[in-house]
């Protein structure tokens, strides 16, 4: 599990590749700090190269949208795979994200 | 010398087989391991060791008490089928007006019928209608369950079939003597040991317990798992724990969370965010957990639900248990497919009136278990025939129909007792003869009629009479029996009373089939060695291993209802403890009485 994150047009992104299993989901959380110091802005997670995502990664992302609920910024999702899809689908995420499709 | 210094005047055989026998006590007393295993493997040992021959080691599978057992489990099975045990369950009880007319109400027939049938299928059969009557003169279960198998087990000493141990001490009477028993033979003391128990349970009533039994336990106990779905639509997807209001939640907590990947997460941390398709294990109370429900919109579904509208409003409640030989034991609901094929979700698991850690559908059942389902919208009739085999509901509704084939299997049984009673054939052929023609006329199923038999008991009793066979062949018997001559001197009824003491004793302890298979060889011995009739120190010594009533080990009627009365071990200690001592009093005097020295 590689996330690579940059600042791009005064937002964050974060492009995830991978699987984000739960073993990665913990040292992830380490890896995401810099995201949730700038929760005011907008971070985009770039999904296109994410594989396959648990529970405990969807809960990350959770944590990013409350963090930046309450600073103001905004989390975008994009390109997102069809099993993921399925997962969102199931977990209530797409009544909870806005997901793009490049 | 040194041999009877050492061994106690006993050979090296016999020490096997004494060590044995303990070895079962303390296996079945310290650990899980089942009865009948541990019967088998000391058999196992004798066999090896040779104090057995193999002939005689399989002798016992072979005997009167195991075949007359494993063919009357198939009469049995006729007469649930054709309804015939329905029908006398619904006119045998009258409706009593209070506590003390319910026990007299309760014990009289109950008492009669399992002096004809087995003490034990009694109880079975009664539990539920005993509930029922429960709830219309407002008292617990517990407190008519008690007289229930005081009645069975008393009423089924009367005869030689009422009382498995009854059968045991038969067939081997038969065995040294080469006569058998006559069917009534324990008649007169079996009567009036049960018309002394009827009126002693009259009279220490109020030492009874009370206890709440395992279903209303659903109701009123706290700390029961509930597992409740969060669908994709609800409102508390995305928000912590906390924040949605299910942490601490009206009347318990929730301990779990299990995620749509399996993973699961307890403790809950306050801020732990909630996802569709959660499913929430709660623990508390049972009603105000499915409050949930109503209050925030989580669901009770075996699979995953997107909105709450997926589920119907009329959707119920009810409680089932797992019965002996339900396909579901062993099984998980979450695995096995029931729930898909049932349109039913389990929402709670109790056995014995507690809690089942985890999630419920993830529990692996076990006979006995209760469980809360949710079921569909049907007819509680459709849904029980929906689930035949699997469970039973407290609330049963199911009626077996009564028709000819009633009439027929009840034609059966009651031929069975006269062949039997005029000795036109012997016990072992009629009852064979009866479950073949249950089997004949089509009034059990052919196909599930082994799932009746009780195999485990067979194999204990089979073991039990190998047992007995080795305390008479390594000279055991002879040696105790000289020994309790030589301490207590030769009084014939001192000897007895010593001797129903003991054995009455011991069966607080082992099963009375056990202590039967024991004390049969020693007490022969001993009216043999006194130049007595034997025959009143077999009377007595049947009775005696029956009356133990202090624990739930001793009696296997208790046994029976120790789960569905929500007992506790010690509950039947209070009251058991004078009815032990009474009724083995009344038993020496009647005895006596009919069978003089």
């Amino acid at each position: 599990m590689v996330i690579d994150i940059q600042e791009q047009n005064g937002g964050m992104v974060a492009i995830f590749e991978g699987r984000l299993d739960t073993p990665a989901a913990v040292k992830a959380q380490q890896e995401v700090a810099p995201l949730m110091e700038n929760a005011d802005k907008q971070i985009t997670l770039d999904c296109t190269k994410l594989e396959y995502i648990s529970s405990s990664g969807l809960r990350l992302f959770l944590a990013l949208r409350k963090e930046t609920a309450t600073k103001g910024g905004k989390v975008i999702i994009t390109n997102i795979n069809d099993d993921i899809k399925k997962v969102f689908q199931m977990t209530g995420f797409f009544n909870l994200f806005e997901i793009r499709n490049d | 010398m040194l041999d009877s210094f050492i061994f106690l005047g006993l050979n090296w055989q016999a020490w096997i087989t004494i060590i044995s026998i303990f070895s079962i006590l303390i296996v079945m007393a310290k650990t899980h391991v089942p009865p009948e295993i541990a019967f088998l493997g000391s058999l196992t040992v004798l066999v090896t060791a040779g104090v057995v021959t193999e002939a005689e080691g399989m002798a016992g599978f072979g005997s009167e008490p195991v075949v007359v057992h494993a063919a009357f489990f198939v009469v049995m099975a006729g007469l649930m089928q054709t309804g015939v045990l329905y029908w006398l369950t619904k006119n045998l009880l009258g409706t009593p007006k209070d506590y003390k007319e319910a026990i007299v109400k309760l014990m009289v027939p109950i008492a009669s019928l399992s002096a004809f049938l087995n003490a034990v299928n009694v109880v079975a059969l009664f539990i539920d209608v005993v509930k029922i009557w429960a709830r219309q003169i407002k008292t617990v279960p517990s407190r008519l369950l008690v007289p229930l198998s005081y009645a069975a087990t008393l009423g089924g000493s009367c005869t030689l079939i009422g009382n498995s141990s009854n059968l045991v001490i038969s067939g081997l009477y038969a065995d040294q003597t080469g006569y058998s028993l006559d069917f009534f033979a324990p008649l007169v003391p079996g009567l009036f040991c049960t018309t002394v128990g009827i009126i002693l349970v009259l009279l220490f009533r109020n030492m009874i317990p009370c206890r709440e039994t395992p279903e209303s336990s659903f109701e009123s106990t706290s700390d029961y798992t509930v597992e409740l779905l969060v669908p994709t639509e609800n409102n508390a997807v995305g928000l912590t724990v906390d924040e949605a209001g299910l942490r601490n939640v009206h009347g318990g907590s929730l301990i779990e969370i299990v995620r749509f990947d399996k993973e699961i997460i307890t403790p809950v941390p306050s801020d732990e965010f909630i996802l569709g398709g959660d499913r929430l294990i709660f623990a508390g109370q049972i009603n105000e957990i499915l409050e949930l429900k109503r209050t925030h919109g989580l669901v009770a579904a075996d699979h995953h639900v997107y909105s709450i509208n997926e589920i119907d409003n009329d959707r119920k409640l009810r409680t089932a248990y797992v019965g002996f030989g339900s396909d579901l034991i062993n099984s998980r609901m979450s695995e096995n497919g029931f729930e898909h094929h049932t349109d039913m979700v389990l929402v709670a698991v109790a056995r014995q009136g507690r809690r089942v850690e985890g999630q419920p559908r993830e529990v692996k059942l076990e006979a006995g278990d209760t469980l809360l389902l949710e079921c569909p919208p049907k007819d509680d009739r459709e849904i029980e025939t929906l689930t035949k085999g699997s469970l039973t509901f407290f609330d049963s509704h199911f009626v077996p129909e009564l028709g000819p084939k009633t009439v027929v299997a009840s034609i059966i049984l009651v031929v069975m007792f006269l062949l039997s009673t005029f000795h036109i054939l012997p016990l072992m052929a009629t009852t064979m003869l009866a479950a073949g023609a249950m089997l004949i006329f089509k009034c059990c199923r052919m196909t599930k009629v082994t799932r009746y038999i009780e195999w485990e008991l067979l194999l204990i009793l089979g073991a039990t009479v190998v047992f007995s066979t080795a305390i008479t062949k390594t000279g055991i018997a002879d040696i105790i029996a000289n020994n309790v001559l030589s301490i207590c001197g030769h009084n014939p009824y001192i000897i007895m009373i010593v001797m129903c003491l003991l054995a009455s004793l011991v069966s607080e302890f082992v099963s009375d089939v056990g202590a039967s298979g024991v004390f049969f060889p020693i007490v022969y011995r001993e009216a043999i060695a006194l130049g007595c009739d034997p025959m009143p120190f077999v009377i007595s010594l049947m009775l005696a291993v029956t009356t133990s009533f202090a624990s739930p080990i001793g009696s296997s009627t208790h046994m029976l209802i120790y789960g569905p009365g929500g007992f506790r071990f010690t509950d039947f200690l209070r009251i058991g403890i004078w009815m032990h001592i009474a009724l083995l009093a009344a038993n020496i005097f009647i005895v006596n009485l009919v069978y003089p020295l």
